[in-house]
């Protein structure tokens, strides 16, 4: 479904993406793990279209979509709910999530899809008309996760979930990704929490200073000596 | 008493349609985050249209405005889109180096007036341009209560459109994250050609409804851009709430020191209002609505 192909990414004089492959098929949950500056969030925002390559091609369903302008990237149907959740934070909970389905065919459905990110995420009914800036944590990233819904992707791009969320939000927003996946949304889930992703996605590939260094199943991999060493800790 | 109400009435109708610029150039603040320098210079234009048709074709200036906010909005979206947006391409250029460019824009449009219209003082004279009505023993002036009503009535539209439609969301999202935007599919460069028009329309609208209470002479300009500029300051820039009520409060202020200090130094009351401003609530009102 999306194939990223030998891709180089540079900001100004300094690379920090080194051909780096990997492939994303139809309904699977896909993890790109790594530490701190692996170039994990440069590879989405490169799909995203807000990095170009310097070399490399990226495809999805089978149209290279490598030099097209960022804003058309989420009419062919992948939703990137990008690091730090950047919600608009001075609009409300239903505008953002109407922002979420700008695009035609995601605009006719948008009633029947907000009611489906209400029943994920019920928090966000009961704080429809409040200002996206004042939630808490936790629901701020519920709610990015809504707006990329909003959109009906084909593909969710993740960057993050789980970042500086309570250790019991975790588990619930990881949840909430499962669900997602199970309802047939392909999935590419950018974490730090290894531990975590491992055990929920269909593969995994590990990023380590801008290549990849390792990819398989995610059970398989978490049995990995190097991952073992260098992530868990064990 | 009279007196002092009469100059507080005075102030918010002249403060209505001083907000009415000041939200134009609060919006491209908003989206481009740059200080548009032309903008009065947008205003004049809208005015000498305004003023044209007076004088060609007998246009009531009021009915006027309906053919210098479209005509601000086409020049509006032409300047962003083939001149500033030229330079926000390059990534080397700085940013203020945008703001020198309106700088540019806005001796281009004065002087380009000047050799259509000369230096002459104008203004239009209609039927109503004087008269009044009394409201006990307070007199006001019909052209400012037009003036006032038709800007509250445009404020209310733009405020709707921002608000209920996509598109007018699209603009404020631009603004308040303008990756995230573009996450969503927004085309931020489009929205970015689209807000300079719909300031550079309110522009003229402003102009318009001025224009029968105003000497107009390409200069002027200069005077709209330092009233927009320090009432963008008072409202905390950007906010457009904050344009209304900084908008209110420098009409007042003028009005204020027109009545009790002299007509010469109205200004400045708004310029000390500014500095203060600047200096003991740098944020504008929106500190005391923010944290």
């Amino acid at each position: 479904m999306l194939k990223v192909d030998n891709v180089s990414v540079s900001y100004g004089d300094m690379q920090v993406l080194w051909d780096v492959t990997f492939e994303v098929m139809e309904g699977e949950l896909v993890a790109l793990l790594g530490a701190n500056g692996a170039g994990k969030t440069t590879i989405l925002n490169t799909i995203s279209g807000l990095l170009r390559p310097h070399s490399g091609n990226i495809y999805f369903l089978g149209k290279e979509i490598t030099r097209i302008p960022a804003h058309r990237v989420a009419e062919l149907g992948i939703a990137h709910v990008p690091e730090g959740r950047r919600l608009f934070p001075e609009m409300s909970v239903k505008e953002n999530l109407e922002m979420g389905s700008l695009l035609p065919e995601a605009k006719k459905k948008r009633k029947e899809t907000m009611e489906w990110v209400f029943s994920l995420f019920p928090i966000l009914k009961e704080k429809q008309n409040q200002e996206a800036g004042t939630l808490s944590g936790g629901q701020q990233q519920m709610l990015a996760i809504g707006r990329g819904l909003m959109a009906l992707p084909k593909l969710l791009m993740l960057d993050e979930p789980s970042l500086g969320l309570a250790p019991v939000l975790v588990n619930q927003v990881f949840e909430i990704v499962k669900e997602i996946n199970r309802r047939g949304i392909t999935v590419l889930l950018v974490e730090q929490n290894i531990m975590h992703a491992l055990k929920m996605c269909t593969r995994a590939y590990v990023l380590e200073n801008g290549r990849v260094t390792l990819h398989g199943i995610g059970t398989e991999l978490l049995n990995n000596q190097h991952v073992k060493e260098a992530y868990l800790g064990i | 008493m009279s007196l002092f109400l009469q100059t507080i009435i005075c102030g918010i109708l002249l403060g209505a349609m001083y907000a009415l610029i000041a939200i134009g150039m609060t919006l491209i603040m908003g989206v481009m985050k740059i200080i548009n320098l032309a903008h009065g210079a947008l205003v004049m234009v809208g005015m000498y249209i305004t003023y044209f048709c007076f004088k060609e074709w007998g246009i009531d200036p009021y009915l006027g405005m309906f053919i210098s906010m479209p005509a601000l909005f086409l020049i509006g979206c032409l300047i962003q889109k083939y001149l500033i947006n030229r330079l926000v391409e390059v990534d080397s250029i700085l940013p203020e180096n945008q703001v020198l460019l309106t700088v540019g824009i806005m001796l281009v449009l004065t002087e380009t007036m000047r050799l259509i219209f000369k230096s002459d003082y104008r203004s239009v004279v209609t039927s109503y341009s004087t008269k009044t009505f009394f409201l006990g023993d307070i007199s006001i002036s019909i052209p400012m209560t037009f003036g006032f009503l038709i800007a509250m009535i445009l404020t209310w539209l733009l405020h709707l459109f921002l608000t209920r439609t996509d598109l007018g969301r699209s603009i404020r999202a631009t603004a308040q994250d303008r990756d995230a935007a573009i996450y969503m599919g927004v085309n931020a460069s489009r929205i970015t050609v689209i807000t300079f028009g719909i300031g550079s329309a309110l522009a003229a609208a402003g102009g318009s409804l001025l224009l029968p209470l105003f000497y107009l002479w390409p200069d002027i300009g200069h005077l709209f851009t330092a009233k927009a500029f320090i009432i963008t300051i008072l409202g905390g820039m950007g906010s457009t709430m904050g344009a209304i009520l900084g908008g209110l409060t420098l009409g007042i202020a003028e009005s204020l020191g027109a009545t009790y200090i002299s007509m010469g130094y109205k200004d400045v009351v708004g310029l000390i209002i500014f500095l203060l401003v600047l200096l003991f609530l740098p944020g504008g009102f929106r500190s005391f609505t923010r944290r």
